[in-house]
């Protein structure tokens, strides 16, 4: 059809404006079993810690009106498993592979970064100071400027790689955040992760997280993601991964008008496996339908 | 590959107040399900509700390219699929998870044990036990809350199996929880020592007994301490933890399981797997009750 489709975060080529969300994609392996992962724009691999982390006690997820609530509490296996086990297969697919890292303290990150830089295939670090489900660290640097701005410099000091900071939608002001993250040198921004949330069972009156609260995803977020990526996009000039509720390539495009270079697929993994695929097709076929001959051409082109 | 398939609805039937079975079209999954293996099912085309709801599949027909689900209707999920008329096409993915381990011996006695609408993956097992060993090895024992909710009854007679039943309330079979049909079973199954019950050991009293399990998570932790001190060789749970992906890769399912050495990972002595994935069949004495 011979439009362009590749799009650029950082130092990282995509070949089209496709990835996953941290943690609904696992490490590939399982998703590797319903298409070629070769065809995504990127892999964003589940958020990453030094040490594993065993993740929180179960009920962990519960369905509500057109969402989720999630509260896994980053279950992995930690830095070292990852390098070792699941980062040779990843390296047999021709995709940018982002690794979203987490941490408790500064140092954590800064570790992270460091022993992930020269990994062969990594091509990107996602920080992930948004994560709502972990008692200590993590959404504490998400939550002000200032925070923000110093898990990105220890961060951006490790290493060479693509920085992308994932922002949180649980602040204030989400502008202020995004402005300290680029000043404190990422390369680029992806948002949001999820609103935090809880639900209640009226019969055994108790909550149904055993977290107590747990992170929003789904389309019921998608108006609240669409308004901060286009608040943040007219704010910095680094290219956001916009994702929120995104199920098909018309949900996708509206991230694409409201300013996201990228968009992220997410809880829509779970209702359709091959939902980033078709998100793809879907997104390519738009732009031959309305006459655009690049992707970028409708970036930010929301009026 | 794995796939989304559109699976056309067959039928739909009330087999017994507020339980259907419904028959889909699907080449793929008849063909290549397992017993105790799950679809994951896209019970309404809108976003809410918005996941999909796992089902175990009930019994396959691979000449016809024909699959069944068996399931109560529990909720709102549930409900939306047994108003889906015949004819209509509903989204499906599977087969999907880790199903039952039938075994490598010739010699060995298969015990079946169903609590309510757990029946639903054990007809499915019936049918391949039958096949790989010999109907005469199974035995079935079925428990319900009362005599309605006996499912699969005549379907298990239908292959020949011996098959027990139990029911709270007394109102069919015998009056009790089907936990004590087993002990009784075990205890009669003339397996090495009678004593056994009371006086566990790791000498496999009963070497050639595996028992299989689906219900409810009280009567399956009863099932996993009985053949615990019965020494089977095998005792495997089917669990049905909430799930969001039903592929493996959201960690929702998330079960405790027991390490035989303090894992490398975390320095505990246990480790979560995942049911979607990792199950939902497991292997009762690694499971941690809780």
């Amino acid at each position: 059809m011979g439009v362009g489709l590749g799009v650029r975060i950082g130092r990282i080529s995509m070949k089209n404006p496709v990835t996953v969300g941290s943690g609904t994609f696992g490490f590939g392996q399982e998703m590797a079993e319903f298409y070629d992962l070769s065809r995504l724009g990127a892999i964003t691999v589940k958020g990453t810690s030094l040490a594993p982390w065993p993740g929180n006690d179960y009920p962990r997820t519960v369905e509500t009106a057109s969402g989720m609530l999630n509260a896994i509490g980053l279950q992995n296996d930690g830095v070292d498993s990852f390098i070792d086990e699941k980062m040779p297969f990843l390296r047999g697919f021709d995709v940018p592979v982002i690794v979203n890292i987490v941490g408790h303290s500064i140092e954590e990150y800064s570790e992270l970064a460091a022993r992930l830089d020269k990994v062969d295939g990594v091509a990107g670090l996602e920080i992930n100071i948004s994560c709502p489900n972990v008692r200590q660290g993590c959404l504490v640097f998400g939550t002000s400027p200032e925070g923000a701005a110093e898990v990105v410099r220890a961060v951006r000091a490790n290493t060479g790689l693509t920085v992308i900071t994932k922002l949180s939608p649980n602040v204030g002001d989400i502008v202020s955040i995004a402005r300290a993250a680029v000043e404190a040198g990422s390369d680029a921004l992806s948002l949001i992760n999820t609103l935090l949330g809880t639900a209640i069972d009226p019969w055994t009156r108790r909550f149904r997280l055993a977290n107590v609260t747990g992170g929003l995803s789904g389309p019921a977020i998608k108006p609240v993601a669409l308004r901060m990526v286009y608040e943040v996009a007219r704010a910095v000039d680094v290219p956001i991964i916009g994702m929120g509720g995104i199920l098909t390539a018309m949900d996708a495009i509206e991230f694409l008008l409201a300013g996201a270079s990228a968009v992220a697929v997410g809880t829509g993994n779970f209702v359709n496996p091959m939902a980033a695929v078709e998100i793809i097709d879907g997104i390519e076929a738009y732009l031959v339908n309305m006459g655009f001959g690049d992707v970028r051409e409708i970036v930010g082109r929301v009026s | 590959m794995k796939a989304v398939y559109d699976c056309e609805i067959i039928d739909q039937t009330e087999v017994s107040p507020g339980v259907y079975r419904t028959r889909l079209t699907g080449p793929e999954i008849a063909r290549e399900a397992t017993a105790g293996q799950f679809v994951n099912v896209q019970v309404a085309k809108t976003t809410d509700p918005l996941l999909r709801r796992p089902f175990s599949v009930h019994a396959t027909s691979p000449d016809e390219g024909v699959f069944s689900l068996l399931y109560v209707v529990i909720g709102r999920g549930t409900e939306l699929l047994r108003r889906i008329p015949a004819g209509e096409k509903v989204s499906v993915v599977g087969p999907l998870g880790r199903g039952f381990d039938l075994g490598d011996s010739p010699d060995a006695e298969h015990v079946v044990v169903a609590g309510g609408c757990g029946a639903a993956p054990l007809h499915f097992l019936c049918d391949a036990l039958c096949a790989k060993w010999s109907c005469e090895k199974v035995t079935v024992l079925a428990g319900a809350k009362s005599k309605d909710a006996v499912l699969c009854e005549s379907e298990f007679r239908a292959h020949g199996v011996d098959v027990g039943i139990a029911t709270d309330d007394a109102s069919y079979g015998y009056g009790g929880f089907v936990t004590q049909l087993l002990e009784d079973h075990l205890r009669r199954s003339g397996f090495g020592n009678p004593d056994r019950v009371t006086t566990p050991n790791t000498q496999h009293p009963t070497p050639n007994t595996r028992v299989y399990s689906c219900g409810p998570h009280a009567m399956m932790r009863e099932v996993a301490r009985i053949c615990r001190e019965a020494g089977v060789a095998s005792c495997q749970v089917s669990l049905e933890n909430n799930m969001a992906c039903g592929l493996g890769v959201c960690m929702g399912c998330a079960q405790k399981v027991v390490d035989s050495q303090l894992s490398t990972l975390n320095s505990l002595p246990w480790h979560y797997e995942r049911v979607c994935k990792d199950g939902p069949v497991f292997e009762a004495e690694d499971v941690i009750w809780e």
